[in-house]
C-alpha cells in the first residue's frame, strides 16, 4: 500500500467506507489502518463526510407541485400542437435540411456572383438602352390622339376614356385609397360608366354663352393635356404622367366653379345620376372667373415626370418633348402615325405586361409590386396646394369624402397596366 | 397534499344504495378520454380507487399509463416529486431555478413515457432525465460564466474559506457541505450526490450518468477527497 499514490489511497479507501472490497483487500486495509494513523485519520473524515452528505437537511415538500405542473403540461401541450406544423422530432432533421439549403443557396451566389453582377449591369444597360432608344430618339406617339370635347368631357366627368371605338381598352383613373390614385389600362371596366356628350351637358346644365364658352375651352385645353399626358413608343414602351388623375378632379372643379349656384345643383343631379366619382358640395359659392380657372391647368405633364415603362424596364424620369412640334409632324402625316400608332398600341397591350420587370433598380421613389395578371407602381408626388385648398371648396370624391378631409402631405400615385386578353385575341 | 374532487356515483340497479366514490379527475382536460366524468358507472367501479393506485408499483402504474390512463401519472409525480427536487437543488442550491427543471424533468418524462421498456427500473430512468437537464443547464451557465467573464468557482471557493475561518461555533454545517458541494466540477457533484445523499448504488448511478462502473468509483472517489480537503475543518472539528 506504500507503493500506491495518494489518489489510488483515496480511490481503495473511497470503496472501502463504501463496503464496496472483497474480503482480502478489507484485511489488507484493516492491517495497514492499524500501522498508519494519517491513514485512520483519513478513514474517519471519509466516514464524517458521508454522514454529513448523508444527514444533509431536505427542502421541504413542495405541495402545490402538481397544481403548477398539471398548468405547465397542459400549456406545454397547447404550445406544441399550436407551433409547429410537423411532430419534434424531425426538428433536427427539418433544421439540419434548411441549414443546407441556406448555405447550398449562399454557395451558389457566391460562386455565380460575376454572373449575377453581369445580370443586374445588363438590367440597368437595358435601362439606359431603352431610354436612349425610345424616349431620347423621338419615337414616342401620343396614345390618344384628337381627342375632341365629348371624350375630354367622358375623361373629365367619369376618368374613363377610350382608347379607341375597337380595341373597348380604355384609360381609367380613379381615387383607390386614402394615399393618392389609381391608373389603369385594360379592358373596359364591367361597370361602365354611362356616355357623355358635349350636347347633353348643355341641355342638363343649361350654360350661358360665355359659360359655354369657358368650359369649352377647358375641354380643349383637357384633350391637349391628355394627349401630351400617356405616350407609347416603339419597343412596347409607354410613358404615363403621374398627375394625370389630377387633371379628373380639376375638371370637375372647375365646371362646377365657372357655373353659378343654380347651374351647379343641376350639374350635380347630372353627375349623381349618372353615378361620377365626384360631388358638388359647395353649391353657394359663387361662380369664378376664366382666369382663376385655367391658371391651375398645365398643357404638359408637372415638370415633364413620366413614369416610362417596358416590357422589361421601368422607370420615372424627366421628358423634354415638344409637343407642338410633334403635333404639327402628326398632322403632316396623319395616315402613316395613326397605323404607326395603332400596330404599336396593339402590340403592346397585347404584350405581357404582367412579365413586369422585378430585378431593375429602381428610382428611390418608385415601388412595383404586382402578380401574374399586372403590376404597379407607386409613386410618390409633392402636393399641389392650390388644387387641394380648392377642391376643399367645390367638390369632394362621391364616395369617399374623409379623404380631403384627412388629406396626407405626400400623395401616392399608383399606376397599373392590366393585362388585356381581348386585345390578346385581336392580336392573334 | 391537495385532495383531488370527489365524483359520487349512485348505482341503484345492480347495488342498492351503494356508493361508488371515484376521483373526479387526476390530471386536466388533456386526458378527456379517461376522464371520470366521460365514464359509465360500471367503469368507475371499476377503476381502481385512489388508495389502490397510492399503493401501486411504479412498473403497473406505467403500464396503466402507457395503457391510456394519463391520470396515474400524478402518482409517480407525487412519489417522486421530492427526490428529484432534492437532487436538483444539491447540485444547483437555487431553489426557484430548481422547482422549474423539476417540472421540465417531469414534462420530459411524460412525453417520454409511452416508450419506456422497463429495461431500467423508473426511478434511475427519472433520475438519468434529471441529470441530463442538469447538464444542460449547467453547460448554459457554464456558457454565460464564460461570456461574463466571471469564474464561478473561485468565487465559492473563495466563500467557503471565509466561512470556514470563522470559529467552530458560528459555523453552519448545511451550508458548508452546500459550498463545498457547488465547489465540485459538475460530473463529480453529480456522483457524490447520487451516492452519498441520494443512497445509489453504483451500478444504478453508472446507469444514470450512462457511464462505466468503473468511472463511477473513480469520480465518487475522486468527489469525495476534494471535499475532504475543502471541508477539512469542519471535518477536524468534528473528530476532536
Amino acid at each position: 500500500m506504500k507503493k500506491m499514490n495518494e489518489q489510488q489511497i483515496d480511490h481503495l479507501l473511497s470503496q472501502y467506507v463504501d463496503g464496496r472490497l472483497s474480503e482480502i483487500e478489507v484485511q489488507k486495509v484493516e492491517s495497514f489502518l492499524t500501522l498508519d494513523i494519517s491513514v485512520q485519520h483519513r478513514v474517519k473524515e471519509l466516514r464524517r463526510l458521508k454522514d454529513l452528505l448523508a444527514s444533509k437537511q431536505k427542502l421541504t415538500p413542495d405541495i402545490g407541485f402538481w397544481t403548477r405542473f398539471a398548468v405547465a403540461l397542459e400549456e406545454q401541450k397547447k404550445d406544441e400542437k399550436s407551433f409547429l406544423p410537423f411532430p419534434r422530432k424531425f426538428i433536427p432533421v427539418i433544421t439540419v435540411m434548411a441549414t443546407a439549403l441556406v448555405v447550398a443557396a449562399g454557395t451558389l451566389v457566391i460562386q455565380n456572383r460575376m454572373q449575377f453582377v453581369k445580370y443586374f449591369s445588363e438590367k440597368s444597360q437595358a435601362v439606359r438602352e431603352v431610354y436612349e432608344k425610345n424616349v431620347l430618339q423621338g419615337q414616342l406617339l401620343p396614345l390618344f390622339s384628337k381627342v375632341d370635347k365629348d371624350r375630354a368631357l367622358q375623361f373629365s366627368l367619369f376618368g374613363t376614356l377610350a382608347l379607341d371605338d375597337k380595341s373597348k381598352t380604355e384609360l381609367r383613373v380613379d381615387e383607390q385609397s386614402k394615399k393618392g390614385y389609381r391608373i389603369e389600362v385594360g379592358k373596359d371596366s364591367k361597370n361602365k360608366a354611362k356616355l357623355m356628350t358635349f350636347n347633353r351637358f348643355l341641355a342638363e346644365v343649361k350654360p350661358t354663352s360665355e359659360q359655354k364658352h369657358l368650359i369649352d375651352s377647358l375641354l380643349e385645353l383637357t384633350g391637349r393635356r391628355i394627349e401630351s399626358s400617356v405616350l407609347i413608343g416603339e419597343n412596347n414602351a409607354m410613358a404615363i404622367a403621374p398627375d394625370l388623375p389630377n387633371l379628373n378632379r380639376m375638371m370637375v372643379t372647375n365646371i362646377a366653379a365657372c357655373l353659378e349656384p343654380n347651374q351647379r345643383i343641376q350639374f350635380e343631379r347630372l353627375l349623381e345620376a349618372n353615378d361620377a366619382p365626384y360631388t358638388v358640395t359647395a353649391q353657394s359659392v359663387p361662380a369664378r372667373k376664366g382666369d382663376c380657372i385655367f391658371e391651375n391647368i398645365s398643357q404638359s405633364p408637372r415638370g415633364n415626370r413620366f413614369v416610362i415603362i417596358t416590357p422589361d424596364t421601368m422607370m420615372y424620369s424627366q421628358l423634354h418633348i415638344n409637343f407642338d412640334s410633334l403635333r404639327r409632324h402628326m398632322e403632316e402625316n396623319i395616315v402613316t402615325f395613326e397605323l404607326r400608332r395603332e400596330a404599336i398600341l396593339k402590340k403592346m397591350i397585347a404584350r405581357e405586361f404582367q412579365y413586369a420587370p422585378r430585378n431593375v433598380p429602381w428610382p428611390h421613389q418608385v415601388q412595383s409590386f404586382g402578380n401574374d395578371n399586372f403590376f404597379s407602381v407607386e409613386i410618390n408626388v409633392p402636393t399641389e396646394e392650390i388644387e387641394q385648398q380648392q377642391m376643399r371648396v367645390i367638390i369632394q370624391p362621391r364616395l369617399r369624402k374623409q379623404i380631403l378631409q384627412t388629406a396626407a402631405p405626400n400623395h401616392s400615385i399608383e399606376l397599373h397596366v392590366w393585362r388585356d386578353t381581348v386585345s390578346d385575341g385581336l392580336a392573334r | 397534499m391537495a385532495l383531488p374532487l370527489l365524483d359520487v356515483k349512485w348505482s341503484l340497479k345492480d347495488k342498492p344504495y351503494q356508493i361508488g366514490v371515484r376521483a373526479r379527475s387526476f390530471v386536466p382536460s388533456f386526458t378527456k378520454t379517461n376522464d371520470a366524468r366521460s365514464m359509465t358507472n360500471d367503469q368507475i367501479l371499476q377503476k381502481p380507487t385512489i388508495e389502490v393506485l397510492k399503493k401501486m408499483s411504479d412498473e403497473a402504474l406505467i403500464t396503466a399509463f402507457q395503457g391510456g390512463d394519463h391520470d396515474v401519472y400524478r402518482f409517480l409525480v407525487e412519489r417522486h416529486q421530492e427526490r428529484i427536487r432534492n437532487m436538483l437543488f444539491s447540485i444547483f442550491h437555487d431553489r426557484d431555478f430548481i422547482d422549474d427543471l423539476t417540472q421540465e424533468v417531469f414534462i420530459k418524462a411524460y412525453q417520454a413515457l409511452p416508450r419506456f421498456r422497463f429495461e431500467a427500473s423508473f426511478y434511475t430512468w427519472l433520475y438519468r432525465i434529471a441529470v441530463n437537464k442538469s447538464r444542460d443547464e449547467l453547460r448554459k451557465k457554464k456558457l454565460r460564466r464564460f461570456f461574463s467573464f466571471q469564474t464561478l468557482d473561485e468565487g465559492i471557493k473563495k466563500e467557503l474559506n471565509v466561512r470556514l475561518s470563522v470559529p467552530p461555533e458560528d459555523r453552519d454545517t448545511q451550508e458548508l457541505v452546500d459550498l463545498g458541494l457547488q465547489s465540485l466540477p459538475e460530473k463529480f457533484r453529480t456522483a457524490v450526490v447520487l451516492k452519498d445523499i441520494d443512497g445509489l448504488s453504483y451500478e444504478e448511478i453508472a446507469e444514470v450518468m450512462q457511464c462505466e462502473l468503473g468511472t463511477v468509483k473513480s469520480r465518487i472517489s475522486r468527489a469525495r477527497s476534494m471535499l475532504r480537503k475543502a471541508l477539512k475543518p469542519l471535518l477536524e472539528e468534528v473528530q476532536t
